[in-house]
C-alpha cells in the first residue's frame, strides 16, 4: 500500500482494521487516480499540439535529426569557446581558408548568338522607315510645299547691316595762306562734294584761263551759315581787310587744308575731315548714347525748400568726348533757384561719352534733374 | 493508450535483455516509444509546455550520445527517466527567475489540470468533486519541494516501484520511501484541510 506510504508495522495493521482509515486511504487513491488521468490527458494534449506544431518531426528521421544536432561545433566545452573567444577578441577573427577557385564564365550579354531572324527582320522594318521618308519628301505637292517657305534669319547684330548715314555736322575745315592778318568775314562758297578750287577772300589770280567756283567739301542737305557778302570769307568772323588767314593750304582761316575755318580739311568749321566741325550727334542710328559714371545729386535752393517746392528741371545737354557736360541749356524750368542749382550739379557729373563708330564723340542727351523734398 | 505503452516498454525491456544495452540503434523507435512519457513527466514537473519540449529534445540528445555508455543494468525506460530527472533537477537549481517562474505557472496552468479530467461519462456533481480534488492535488503538488514532486510523480503518476524511483533519482529505497510519504502527508492534509 504505497498509498499509505511509509508506515510503520503497527500503523498498518490498525489501518488495515480501521474502517475510518480506510475510507480515507480510498478516498486519497481515489483522487491520486483521477490526478494521474488527468494529467495523463494534459500532456497527451500538450504533445499533440507541439507535434502539430512541428510538422517535420515526423518527416525527419529521429537518428538523422539527432546527427544533425550532435554538430561537434555545437558542443564545445565552455572554456575552448571562451579560448577562442579571447584569441578572435585579440587577433581578430580567424580567415577563412578560400578552397574555391575562380572560373571564367561567359559575359552576361555574350551568352546568345545574335539571331539572324530578328537581325533581318530589324533591318528589314528600318530600311522600309527610311525608303518611306525618302519617298515621301521626294513627291511634287512636298516639294512644292517646302520652296514656298522662305526662312527669314533676324540677324542678332542689325547695326552691321544698316546703311551708314552720311556724316553729318562733323569735320571741319581751315586754310590760309600764312598772312598775319585773321580771316575775314564773307559767305561760305557753295558746298559740293568735290573741292576743284579752294576759296580764297583775296584774289591773287584775277583772270584764271580756266574758271572754277570754288567750293567746300560739304554735304549737300547740310545748312551752312549764310552772310549776304560778295566776297569769300568765313562768316563768323570779324569784318576787316580782305585775308585768308593765318592758315597753310589754301582756303580761308586759322586751319589746315582747303577749307574755311579753323579745323582740318577741305570743309567748313573747327573739326576734322568733311563736313560742319563741332557738330553734336543724337544718339541712335550708330551712335551709342553717353552713360552716367559720377553723379552729384543737386542742391536744394533755400526758397524752394521753404516752398516745400518739387518738380522736374530738363536741362539740354552735350556730352564732349572727355565725357563732360558743355553747353548745357535749360529746356523745362522750375525757378525759385533750382534751375542754376541743376546746372551746377549736372557739371560736376562725369560720362562715359557716346562712340560713333568706336571713337568717342560729342552727343546731345536730354537730362531730368529731379528735385524732390524727402 | 497506457496498456499500450506498458506493452511496448515491456517489449522492449525483453529485447534489451535479450540482446544486451548495445543494441540501441533504432533510435527513432525508441523517441517514438519514450518520448511521451518523457514529456509528460517534465511537463507534470515544470507546468511550461515550451520548456518541458526542450527538456525532452535535450534528454534524448543526451541519451543519444551516451548511448555506448550504457550498461544494460537498468530498462531504456528507467535510464531515459534518469537523464530526465537529471535534466530537471539541473533546470531547477539553475533557473535564475525560478521564483517568478513559479509564480506565474501557478496562475496559468492550475485551471488547465481540473479541466482535463478525462473521465466525463458521470453525473455534473461527481464530476466537479472530481475536479476540485484534481486541482487540490496539483496545488499540493506545486507546493512540494523538487524531490518530493519528483518523487510523486513518478510514483503515482508514471506508475513506477519504488526500486525504479530509487535508480532514477539515485536516491536510496528508504529516501524514496521517506519523500513519498511526506508528499502524501501534504497531499491528505490540503485535501482534508480543503473540506
Amino acid at each position: 500500500m504505497y498509498v499509505i506510504g511509509s508506515l510503520g508495522t503497527e500503523e498498518g495493521q490498525h489501518a488495515e482494521g480501521c474502517a475510518d482509515c480506510q475510507a480515507k486511504i480510498a478516498k486519497l487513491a481515489g483522487s491520486l487516480a483521477h490526478f494521474r488521468g488527468a494529467v495523463r490527458e494534459w500532456s497527451d494534449r500538450a504533445g499533440a499540439q507541439s507535434r502539430a506544431a512541428e510538422p517535420r518531426f515526423g518527416v525527419i528521421p529521429a537518428a538523422d535529426h539527432l546527427e544533425r544536432l550532435l554538430l561537434p561545433s555545437l558542443e564545445t566545452p565552455w572554456y575552448r569557446s571562451l579560448w577562442s573567444g579571447l584569441r578572435d577578441m585579440v587577433d581578430g577573427p580567424a580567415l577563412l581558408d578560400v578552397t574555391a577557385r575562380p572560373v571564367l564564365v561567359r559575359e552576361i550579354w555574350g551568352q546568345y548568338k545574335p539571331r539572324k531572324r530578328s537581325f533581318v527582320m530589324s533591318l528589314a522594318v528600318q530600311a522600309t522607315m527610311l525608303g518611306g521618308l525618302v519617298w515621301a519628301f521626294s513627291t511634287n505637292a512636298v516639294q512644292r510645299q517646302v520652296k514656298q517657305v522662305a526662312t527669314l534669319i533676324l540677324p542678332a547684330d542689325v547695326d552691321a547691316y544698316i546703311p551708314k548715314m552720311a556724316p553729318q555736322k562733323q569735320g571741319g575745315g581751315g586754310g590760309g595762306d600764312h598772312s598775319p592778318l585773321p580771316a575775314s568775314k564773307g559767305r561760305l562758297p557753295k558746298a559740293a562734294l568735290k573741292q576743284f578750287s579752294l576759296p580764297t577772300a583775296v584774289v591773287n589770280n584775277p583772270n584764271p584761263r580756266l574758271t572754277m567756283e570754288p567750293s567746300i567739301i560739304v554735304p549737300p542737305d547740310v545748312a551752312l551759315p549764310q552772310v549776304n557778302m560778295a566776297q569769300y570769307g568765313d562768316p563768323l568772323a570779324k569784318i576787316g581787310p580782305p585775308s585768308n588767314g593765318p592758315g597753310s593750304g589754301g582756303g580761308i582761316g586759322s586751319g589746315v587744308g582747303g577749307g574755311v575755318g579753323s579745323g582740318h580739311g577741305g570743309s567748313y568749321g573747327p573739326g576734322d575731315g568733311i563736313g560742319i566741325g563741332g557738330g553734336v550727334f543724337q544718339a541712335g542710328g550708330g551712335v551709342t548714347a553717353p552713360t552716367l559714371l559720377f553723379k552729384v545729386e543737386p542742391e536744394y535752393s533755400e526758397e524752394a525748400r521753404k516752398a516745400k517746392f518739387q518738380g522736374t528741371v530738363l536741362l539740354y545737354v552735350e556730352v564732349d568726348p572727355s565725357g563732360r557736360a558743355r553747353n548745357i541749356r535749360v529746356v523745362q524750368s522750375m525757378g525759385l533757384g533750382l534751375d542754376e542749382k541743376a546746372i551746377e550739379a549736372v557739371k560736376k557729373w562725369k560720362f562715359a561719352p557716346g562712340k560713333k563708330d568706336g571713337k568717342p564723340v560729342t552727343v546731345a542727351a536730354t537730362i531730368e534733374v529731379n528735385f524732390r523734398l524727402l | 493508450m497506457e496498456r499500450f505503452e506498458r506493452a511496448a516498454v515491456a517489449r522492449e525491456r525483453c529485447t534489451l535483455g535479450e540482446n544486451g544495452a548495445g543494441e540501441l540503434e533504432d533510435f527513432e523507435a525508441l523517441v517514438r516509444l519514450h518520448r511521451p512519457r518523457i514529456f509528460r513527466f517534465l511537463l507534470a514537473s515544470l507546468r511550461d509546455r515550451e520548456t518541458a519540449e526542450n527538456l525532452t529534445q535535450d534528454c534524448f540528445v543526451r541519451a543519444y550520445q551516451a548511448r555506448g555508455q550504457f550498461r544494460g543494468g537498468a530498462s531504456v525506460a528507467t535510464w531515459l527517466m534518469q537523464i530526465a530527472a537529471n535534466l530537471l533537477r539541473d533546470h531547477e537549481s539553475s533557473g535564475r527567475l525560478r521564483f517568478w517562474r513559479r509564480m506565474l505557472r501557478r496562475e496559468a496552468d492550475v485551471a488547465d489540470l481540473g479541466a482535463a479530467v478525462p473521465d466525463r461519462q458521470q453525473s455534473p456533481e461527481a464530476l466537479a468533486a472530481i475536479e476540485e480534488q484534481v486541482r487540490s492535488i496539483w496545488r499540493a503538488a506545486a507546493d512540494l519541494p523538487t524531490r518530493q514532486r519528483t518523487v510523486f510523480l513518478l510514483r503515482f503518476v508514471e506508475d513506477m516501484d519504488l526500486l525504479e524511483i530509487a535508480a532514477v533519482t539515485g536516491m536510496k529505497e528508504g529516501t524514496v520511501k521517506t519523500h513519498l510519504f511526506r508528499a502524501l502527508q501534504a497531499m491528505r492534509a490540503r485535501l482534508e484541510g480543503k473540506k
